[in-house]
C-alpha cells in the first residue's frame, strides 16, 4: 500500500508504549505483506500473477476482504472498484506526472478494468480473472483495512485510547483521551487547507477522506484527479473532497471513494447501508461550491450550503 | 534459469544421492498416498501463535488443504486462529489429545524452540509428517533427537527454512557456481533491527509465555530465532558444516530482565578457507537483513525478496606505482576512491514469471506437494539439524568467549 502510518496512544509509561508500538508496526507490516501491489511477494501479487491463468485459492482472510470489496462495487452499481488500476495508469497516475489518453490507450484500459471480470468462488475461496491484464488494488480500501486490523491488535493488548491514521486518507479513533469525550479530528477545507471545514470528536469511529488534491494533473485549464470513474474510464470532476464517519475505517475508507465518484445525489442508499455512517462533500460546479452534509455531527440530518469556490 | 531448471534443482536436492533416493525407497516402502485419497491435506497446528498463525494463512492458500485442530495453552490464541480458518476449528489444550485425532495428516509445529523436539516426536510418534519451525531443537541433544525420529519414523519433516524455496536464492547458488564472481572466501549475513523484540503482555503471569524469546530456558536467542537462516544459507551455499566458530554478545540496550543477548556478532569458519560472519542488533536498522556473498570478481546481495549482483571495478593494467626506497615509501599514491564501496544499480536477479513469491508461501505449497507425491522434503532433517546444530555451538562460543571448535560435539 506503500503509505506511512502514525499511531498515538495512551499508556502508563514509555517501555509499555513502545512495546504497543512495536506490536501496532508488525500488525501493519503483515497486512502490507498480504495486500500490497507494490511487493512481489505478497499475496495480492501472486493473486494477480496468477489469477489470469487458473484460480487462485487464498486464506480465508484475503478472500473476505476482496468479498468485501465486491460488495461495495455492487452496492455502488460500479464506482467502488478495486481494479482500477489500469485506467490509473493509463491517466498516468502511477508515474506521477498524469497523461492525457488516447482513445486506444484508454480502450485497452477499459479491457483491463472492471469488477464483474473477476469471478470469486466461496467454495473454494478461490480468485479467477475473467479477461487477461486485470489488476487487483486495494489501495481504496486496504489502508482503512489495516487501521482495522491495528485496532484489534491494541485493543487486545488492553488499550483504550489511541489514534492511528494511514498517509492523509484515514483515521481511526480507539475510545478517546483519558477525561474527554472524543479525539477532536479536523477537517479541511479542500479550497483552503489551512481552513477547517469541521471538526469533529471520533470514539470508536474512523473518518476517511478523498480528495481531488492529492494527485491531480492540469491540462487546458482542466483539472484530472486520481480518482477515476470506473463507468466512463475518466477521472472524476465535479467534486473537490470527501469524508465519511463510519464505525469500522475499512467502511470508511471505501465509501469516501465510492461516493467521490457517485456524488450526494446518487449516495443515500449507499451510505444507509452500513450502519453509523456520515458523510460530508464539498463539490464544484462552474466555480460554485456546494457542502453537503449527510448525518454530519452538529447538523441537520441533511444540509447544504453554498460557498464560493474557485481556481486552484 | 528457466522453470524446468528450477525444478530440477529442487530436485537435485531431493533425490540427488543414490543413498538418499534408496532411503526414501526404504523409509516409505510402498506406500504411495501418504495422504488421503480424496487429496485434501488435514492439518494440525501445535503453537497458533504469531508465527504459527503466518503458517496457517500461507497453508490456506495452497488448494486442498483444511486446518482440522488448533492445540495451544494460551486460551487467547484460539479465537485468533479460528478467525484465520474463518470456521470452528477443533481446539486442544494438550498436543497429546490432538494427536489423539483421526482426521489429521500432518502436523505444524510452531512452539517456543524448547518444545520443538518434544512436540516434533510426539507427531512423528504419533504417524504424522511434520512441517518444524526452525532452528530444530534448542540443544543438541534435542536436534540429535529429532533427526533419529523422523528416520525411525519414516514420515516427512520439513523445517521451517523457507528460503530454501525462494527462486532467486537457487539462481544466485547457480551463477555464482558457475564462476560468476570468481572464488568466494566470505559470507556477510546481517539482520538488524530497531525494537525490543518484547511483545506486549496483558498479564504478568504471561510474560514468559508471550515473551519467551527473552529467555534462555525456551530461546536460543537472536542466533536461533533470526540468524539460524543465514547460517542455513551459508551450509547450502557452502556445502558444508562450519568446522570452528567465535562469537560475543551481551544485553547492552535493553536492561529489562531478559536473558537472552540483545545483539550478537560471530563468525564460522568453514572448510576449504572460507567464513560466515553475523550481526544481529536490535537497537539499529539502518544495515536492515540481507546476507552477502563475497567473490574475487563481484558480490551478491541476498535479500528476502530478491537478489542483486555486482561487479568488482576492473583493475587497470598495472599496479599502482609505488617506490620503495630504505623501507620507505616516497611515490605511493593512495586514493580513498578505492576504498569506498563501489556504488551503482546492480544487476538484480531475474526469476521466470509465474516462479516467485513468498518464500513461506512457496515453502508450504511445496510441502504439501511433498505429501501428496511422496517426495523428501527439500529443507529436511539434515538441513534443519545442520542449522540447528550451528546455532547451538555458536550459543555456547559467545557464552564461552572463546573458539569452539564443531569436531568436539559433534560428528558432521
Amino acid at each position: 500500500m506503500g503509505t506511512s502510518f502514525e499511531l498515538y496512544l495512551y499508556a502508563p509509561n514509555r517501555e509499555r508504549a513502545s512495546q504497543l508500538f512495536e506490536a501496532a508496526f508488525d500488525e501493519i507490516e503483515r497486512v502490507e505483506e498480504a495486500l500490497s501491489n507494490y511487493r512481489s511477494t505478497s499475496e495480492l501479487s501472486r493473486i494477480n500473477a496468477n489469477a489470469a491463468n487458473a484460480p487462485v485459492v487464498t486464506d480465508p482472510e484475503v478472500f473476505a476482504l476482496l468479498e468485501r470489496a465486491f460488495v461495495y462495487s455492487r452496492e455502488s452499481d460500479g464506482p467502488f472498484d478495486v481494479t482500477v488500476g489500469k485506467l490509473m495508469k493509463a491517466w498516468g497516475f502511477f508515474r506521477g506526472a498524469g497523461h492525457y489518453p488516447s482513445s486506444d490507450e484508454l480502450a485497452r484500459a477499459r479491457e483491463q478494468t472492471g469488477w464483474q471480470r473477476v469471478k470469486l468462488d466461496q467454495r473454494t475461496r478461490s480468485v479467477l480473472f475473467l479477461a487477461r491484464g486485470i489488476e487487483l488494488d486495494l489501495g481504496g480500501i486496504g489502508k482503512g483495512y489495516a487501521l482495522d486490523c491495528v485496532a484489534r491488535v491494541l485493543r487486545e493488548a488492553g488499550v483504550t485510547a489511541a489514534l492511528i491514521s494511514s498517509g492523509s486518507s484515514s483515521i481511526y479513533a480507539i475510545g478517546a483521551p483519558p477525561g474527554k469525550a472524543g479525539w477532536p479530528v479536523r477537517v479541511s477545507d479542500p479550497l483552503d487547507r489551512t481552513h477547517t471545514l469541521s471538526t469533529i470528536l471520533l470514539k470508536d469511529q474512523s473518518l476517511s477522506t478523498s480528495g481531488n488534491y492529492e494527485k491531480f494533473f492540469q491540462l487546458n485549464g482542466r483539472t484530472y484527479c486520481h480518482i477515476m470513474d470506473p463507468r466512463t474510464g475518466r477521472p472524476v470532476e465535479g467534486m473537490l473532497q470527501t469524508s465519511v464517519i463510519a464505525p469500522e475505517a475499512t467502511d470508511s475508507d471505501a465509501l469516501s471513494t465510492a461516493i467521490f465518484v457517485m456524488g450526494p445525489e446518487h449516495s443515500a442508499r449507499l451510505l444507509d447501508s452500513i450502519a453509523g455512517t456520515s458523510a460530508i462533500f464539498v463539490t464544484d460546479k462552474n466555480g460554485v461550491g456546494r457542502v453537503v452534509r449527510v448525518r454530519w455531527p452538529n447538523q441537520a440530518a441533511t444540509s447544504e450550503q453554498m460557498v464560493k469556490t474557485g481556481s486552484r | 534459469m528457466n522453470r524446468r531448471s528450477f525444478v530440477k534443482a529442487i530436485s537435485a536436492g531431493t533425490l540427488g544421492t543414490a543413498v538418499l533416493a534408496r532411503g526414501v525407497e526404504q523409509v516409505f516402502g510402498r506406500e504411495k498416498h501418504p495422504v488421503a485419497p480424496s487429496d485434501q491435506v488435514r492439518l494440525g497446528i501445535i503453537g497458533p501463535g504469531s508465527r504459527g498463525q503466518e503458517l496457517m494463512r500461507h497453508f490456506l492458500r495452497v488448494p486442498g488443504v483444511k486446518i482440522t485442530g488448533l492445540c495451544d495453552i494460551y486460551e487467547p490464541r484460539f479465537a485468533a486462529a479460528r478467525k484465520i480458518t474463518g470456521e470452528e476449528t477443533p481446539i486442544y489444550r494438550d498436543h497429546r489429545r490432538l494427536l489423539e485425532a483421526r482426521d489429521l495428516d500432518a502436523i505444524v509445529v510452531a512452539t517456543p524452540l524448547s518444545l520443538h523436539a518434544q512436540h516434533v516426536i510426539a507427531s512423528l510418534q504419533s504417524g504424522r509428517h511434520v512441517y518444524g519451525e526452525k532452528s530444530l531443537g534448542l540443544t543438541l541433544g534435542d536436534c540429535n533427537k529429532i533427526v533419529a525420529a523422523v528416520r525411525q519414523a519414516g514420515k516427512h519433516f520439513q523445517v521451517g527454512h523457507q528460503y530454501r524455496y525462494a527462486p532467486w536464492i537457487h539462481e544466485v547458488i547457480e551463477r555464482v557456481g558457475k564462476g560468476e564472481i570468481g572464488r568466494v572466501s566470505h559470507i556477510y549475513g546481517y539482520w538488524h533491527r530497531n525494537g525490543s523484540w518484547r511483545r506486549p503482555v496483558p498479564d504478568p503471569k504471561f510474560e514468559r509465555l508471550i515473551n519467551w524469546r527473552l529467555y534462555k530456558e525456551y530461546s536460543g536467542g537472536l542466533m536461533a530465532e533470526l540468524g539460524s537462516h543465514q547460517i542455513d544459507f551459508a551450509n547450502w551455499f557452502f556445502g558444508a558444516m562450519p568446522e570452528s566458530v567465535t562469537g560475543s554478545g551481551g544485553i547492552d540496550s535493553y536492561h529489562d530482565g531478559r536473558e537472552t543477548d540483545d545483539n550478537v556478532q560471530v563468525t564460522f569458519r568453514y572448510p576449504g578457507g572460507r567464513s560466515f560472519t553475523f550481526s544481529s542488533l536490535t537497537d539499529n536498522a539502518k544495515a536492515g537483513a540481507a546476507t552477502w556473498i563475497y567473490g574475487k570478481d563481484g558480490s551478491v546481495e541476498v535479500t528476502m525478496e530478491d537478489a542483486i549482483f555486482y561487479y568488482e571495478p576492473k583493475r587497470a593494467g598495472s599496479p599502482v606505482s609505488e617506490v620503495m626506497e630504505r623501507g620507505v615509501s616516497t611515490g605511493a599514491t593512495y586514493s580513498t576512491k578505492g576504498e569506498m564501496p563501489y556504488r551503482g544499480p546492480g544487476s538484480p536477479v531475474k526469476i521466470p514469471e509465474g516462479t516467485g513469491g513468498n518464500p513461506n508461501q512457496l515453502a508450504c505449497k511445496s510441502f504439501i506437494e511433498s505429501l501428496r507425491n511422496n517426495a523428501r522434503p527439500f529443507a529436511d532433517e539434515r538441513v534443519g539439524w545442520e542449522s540447528g546444530v550451528s546455532v547451538c555451538i555458536a550459543n555456547q562460543a559467545i557464552a564461552a568467549g572463546h573458539r569452539i571448535t564443531f569436531a568436539d560435539h559433534v560428528k558432521t
